[in-house]
């Protein structure tokens, strides 16, 4: 593993624009695996308990946001219209 | 509804429809920039008569072409998933309607006013009268108050369709056995038009939805009319 990093150092000193690319698709490749693991660990759909947490979609509280951001909308004040189960 | 040799959107009827028009605007800015620089280079690469056979690479123009790049589509795509959680909001309807898709007319039903539904289906070309638009009309409109958030709610009775309507930037597919959602509001009072958008047998593209929004007290009114002879 150092090897390979030592190797990529070496060519990053002769070729210094590989920095920027470096950046720009670490981040974007960041980002992705980021947002599936919270899709897989957070998502109110994915179940990985199926004795202790069968349903968690049923859990979801009338004003809890899940959404990672929200431009116009306020989650803490919508106001409970359903019925009780 | 579109006009003859249109080339853009639909005047928007919807705050949604104005952020998509003006997104579009600025992503198709964004490609027109790229496309008229790449224009430029191959032209000016094609008419000198400058050579140099000894280049190899030069890591100054490949930083420069990453980076500027990057920052072009990092615009796009922050203003492109604003827009896109902007799409999921729902800011507590006033009204609820059922869109239901059929072969081959739209029924809606108005259930928070006691069972009111009626069928539209479009009005054929030979019984038009004078000022309206062929294969666009129904003889029922889906009538609805301005300035106030809608809901409504598509699904289908038989095969796919698709409730469309352009100038609100919606487009739900209707499917037998699913319910869909959307919310829009209308900005100004008028005539919208929309086609069915999934084809559904030999009458796909002669079942339009017509939405007339109207200031409330019309609305009021009108519901009254219709609930007298639809309920």
């Amino acid at each position: 593993m150092s090897s390979v990093l030592k190797l990529v150092a070496k060519q990053v000193r002769s070729h210094p624009a590989l920095i920027p690319l470096f950046i720009f698709i670490g981040g974007g490749v960041t980002m992705s695996v980021t947002y599936l693991c919270r899709l897989a660990l957070k998502n109110p759909d994915v179940s990985w308990d199926r004795k202790n947490n069968p349903e968690p979609w049923n859990k979801l509280e009338h004003n809890q946001q899940y959404k990672l951001f929200t431009v116009n909308m306020d989650y803490s004040k919508l106001k409970k219209d359903r019925p009780d189960f | 509804m579109a006009h003859p040799s249109q080339l853009g959107f639909q005047d928007a009827a919807s705050p949604l429809m104005e952020e998509l028009l003006h997104f579009h605007d600025h992503a198709l800015m964004i490609v027109f920039l790229i496309s008229a620089f790449v224009l430029y280079i191959i032209v000016a690469m094609i008419t000198s008569k400058l050579t140099d056979k000894l280049i190899l690479d030069s890591q100054e123009i490949e930083v420069i072409w990453t980076v500027l790049p990057a920052m072009g589509s990092s615009q796009i795509a922050i203003l492109s998933l604003r827009i896109l959680y902007l799409m999921d909001e729902i800011n507590d309807p006033h009204l609820t309607i059922k869109a239901m898709g059929h072969q081959w007319y739209w029924s809606y039903e108005y259930t928070d006013y006691q069972d009111l539904g009626f069928d539209s289906y479009m009005v054929p070309t030979q019984d038009l009268t004078p000022g309206q638009f062929r294969l666009l009309e129904a003889d029922h409109r889906m009538v609805i108050p301005v300035e106030s958030p809608i809901r409504v709610l598509i699904s289908a009775e038989d095969v796919l369709h698709s409730w469309a309507v352009p100038s609100l930037g919606v487009k739900v597919d209707a499917i037998p056995g699913r319910l869909n959602q959307t919310t829009f509001i209308v900005n100004r009072p008028g005539i919208l038009y929309g086609q069915c958008s999934e084809i559904c047998g030999a009458n796909h593209s002669f079942m339009p939805i017509v939405i007339e929004a109207v200031p409330l007290p019309h609305f009021e009114n009108w519901t009254s009319l219709m609930m007298a002879e639809y309920t």
